[in-house]
């Protein structure tokens, strides 16, 4: 089963639900979906003397219904970029676009999974679903409807009342994805949400998050450590500098066909090949860094 | 107490910790690793297995195995009976002197005879009604007190180093000054447990405002949440637990402390008959007062206890 065609499909589809009233002369803008437009982040640090770059001068879009993962080594500032991207906190420089529209802050036409799930622990599993469509002002009724149909969707029918603390790491990431999904924002953004889970859990979820992206035709920018599950999951997958963190290089993932098992493909091993390499340099600037800076 | 009944391997050491201003203040201030600490007095210690079992112990409200309460009922038991025939074995075969330590039967004759002759109960309403006076006006005006010290940064740093000041001068040290500008009667009394109460509930209050799990504060802003509805959302239902073990400990000092006051002056009261009875040496009443006293303490602590399980059903110690 090829990927795009359905995405062609669906993100027709998606069109005609927002549609856009841009004018004309932003037009090479809403191509995007997320325009990443030289965004720099600073932070100030208390005690420290010198202003600190997280991230600079990062250009990217990201096109609608499109799946981008995105690689770099630890501390190069992904969390910083999805926290920008999310409008938890504003860019230093530069703008960051969402179909062409300046993000002022967060909203729920972007939906974040964490990779400690942040669930409420005091709500149940349909409760914890239910959140963001509270925000949202949805009617109580259709509230509880929605909610089971997202548990449903993440698989975890017969699991409307339990508490987090009564649920494994995978369930408590479904009930997670369940909840972003649950409101029905454009975007999901996903920072490293498998990184917790043992290797049989993180493949089936995988699995059933292509499922569920190719059903739902959401955007979706997912953070990742992982070479394989980059190129396992991303149409496209991003590989960052060291910090401060810019984009080194978008390579875009081709198979022929998704059917079977991809990791056995030759062409999987050249993709993480050729990631590892660029990944490489930067792993090892980032350790000199922390050994110099601190 | 209560709490310890139903933890298995649970030591009587718990309980006392739970009654230990040192603790409480511990657990208070967020001075030690926030989250945790408080869990150290929470007492429901069967939730610290959850997470290695949860996954195959998934039917929730199964806190215990159906099988251990009737087993664990009976070693509780078993060891207050042992201590309830000591007591009654020791003076009768002289080990102790029996006029200072009378047995266990004469002390529960005694305290029939007040029953009935009506004291106890002039003096178990006259404790209850302070305590309860006490304990609750502290409910009422500090937790909405420690949720705004908690929440606005500006006032928490502003207060805190009264708070600090005061949380280190004892209620009891304070007793004098109650007295002075009080009067014996009854409102230096409750003054006095409610100061006591206080502490516990408003240490308790603000930590757990402040120690709400950044990423959950996260999350929700995310969604789109403002800064009300995140207080009401995610602040308050994150803070309930730590504001329960708060009202748990205020629970243990509205008694203790007032049997103190009771002691230094009073015409009625648990504390009052405790004291009387030694001075004029009827010693099995002073005993009678002392059972009183526990099983008050113990049933409170108890209620306490099942409400607070009623709140904090989610609460695991991650
Ligand atoms: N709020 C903040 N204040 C100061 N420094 C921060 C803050 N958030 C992130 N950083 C720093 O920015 C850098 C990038 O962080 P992050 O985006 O979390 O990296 P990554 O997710 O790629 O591992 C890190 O060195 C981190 O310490
Ligand atoms: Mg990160």
């Amino acid at each position: 089963m090829t990927v795009t065609p359905t995405l062609t499909e669906t993100r027709t589809h998606g069109r005609a639900e927002n549609p856009t009233e841009d004018p004309a002369e932003n037009r090479a803008e809403v191509q995007a979906k997320i325009g990443i437009r030289d965004v720099g982040k600073v932070f100030r640090i208390r005690g420290a003397d010198r202003p600190f770059t997280a991230v600079d001068g990062v250009d990217l879009d990201v096109r609608d219904g499109e799946f981008l993962t995105l690689v770099g080594p630890s501390g190069c500032g992904k969390s910083t970029l999805l926290d920008l991207i999310a409008g938890l906190t504003a860019p230093t420089t530069g703008r960051i676009l969402i179909d062409g529209r300046a993000v002022t802050g967060p909203g729920l036409d972007r939906g974040i999974v964490f990779q400690q799930y942040a669930l409420f622990p005091w709500r149940t599993a349909l409760a914890n679903i239910e959140f963001g469509l509270e925000a949202k002002a949805v009617p109580k009724k259709e509230r509880r409807e929605r909610a089971r149909h997202y548990l449903d969707l993440v698989g975890l029918t017969g699991f409307e009342h339990r508490y987090p603390h009564e649920l494994s790491g995978g369930m408590r990431q479904r009930v997670a994805i369940a909840r972003s999904l649950a409101f029905d924002p454009d975007v999901l953004l996903m920072d490293e949400p498998f990184a917790a889970l043992d290797a049989q859990t993180r493949e089936s979820l995988q699995e059933e998050l292509l499922r569920i992206w190719e059903k739902t035709s959401k955007t979706i920018v997912f953070i990742t450590h992982g070479i394989d599950e980059a190129v396992y999951l991303g149409q496209r997958v991003a590989v960052m500098t060291s910090r401060p963190g810019r984009i080194k290089k978008v390579i875009d993932i081709e198979f022929d066909s998704r059917e079977g098992d991809l990791r056995a493909d030759p062409r999987f091993g050249a993709y993480r090949h050729e990631i590892w390499t660029l990944l490489r340099d930067e792993v090892a600037a980032a350790q000199e860094q922390e050994r110099t800076i601190g | 107490m209560a709490d310890t009944l139903a933890v298995p391997g649970g030591s009587g050491a718990r309980t006392l910790a739970a009654g230990d201003p040192e603790e409480a203040a511990g657990a208070a201030t967020g001075t030690g690793p926030p989250g945790p600490a408080p869990a150290s007095t929470r007492g429901d210690a069967p939730t610290a297995d959850d997470r290695a079992t949860n996954f195959f112990r998934v039917a929730a409200g199964t806190r215990f195995p159906a099988l251990a309460r009737p087993a664990l009922l009976l070693r509780r038991t078993a060891a207050l009976a042992l201590l309830a025939a000591l007591w009654e074995v020791l003076p009768r075969i002289g080990v102790v002197d029996r006029v200072f330590a009378p047995p266990l039967s004469e002390v529960l004759v005694a305290w029939y005879d007040l029953l009935v002759g009506g004291q106890l109960v002039e003096h178990f309403q006259a404790s209850l009604i302070r305590s309860l006076s006490g304990f609750a006006l502290a409910i009422a005006l500090t937790i909405p007190l420690g949720l705004a010290i908690g929440w606005y940064r500006p006032v928490a740093d502003f207060l805190s180093p009264v708070l600090e000041l005061f949380r280190n001068t004892s209620a009891v040290a304070l007793l004098p000054v109650f007295i002075l500008i009080f009067g014996l009667g009854e409102p230096s009394k409750i003054i006095f447990v409610f100061y006591a109460c206080a502490w516990p509930i408003l240490l308790n209050t603000i930590s757990g405002v402040r120690t709400v799990e950044p990423l959950l504060v996260k999350s929700a802003r995310s969604m789109g949440l403002g800064p009300f509805r995140l207080f009401q959302k995610v602040i308050l239902p994150a803070a309930v637990p730590t504001v329960f073990t708060g009202i748990r400990l205020a629970g243990a000092y509205s008694i203790l402390v007032l049997l103190f006051a009771e002691m230094v002056g009073a015409k009625a009261g648990l504390g009052y008959l405790i004291q009387d009875a030694q001075f004029s040496f009827r010693i099995p009443d002073m005993y009678a007062g002392i059972i009183t006293i526990s099983v008050l303490g113990l049933l409170f602590n108890l209620l306490l206890v099942t409400v607070e399980r009623r709140f904090s059903t989610w609460r695991t110690t991650s």
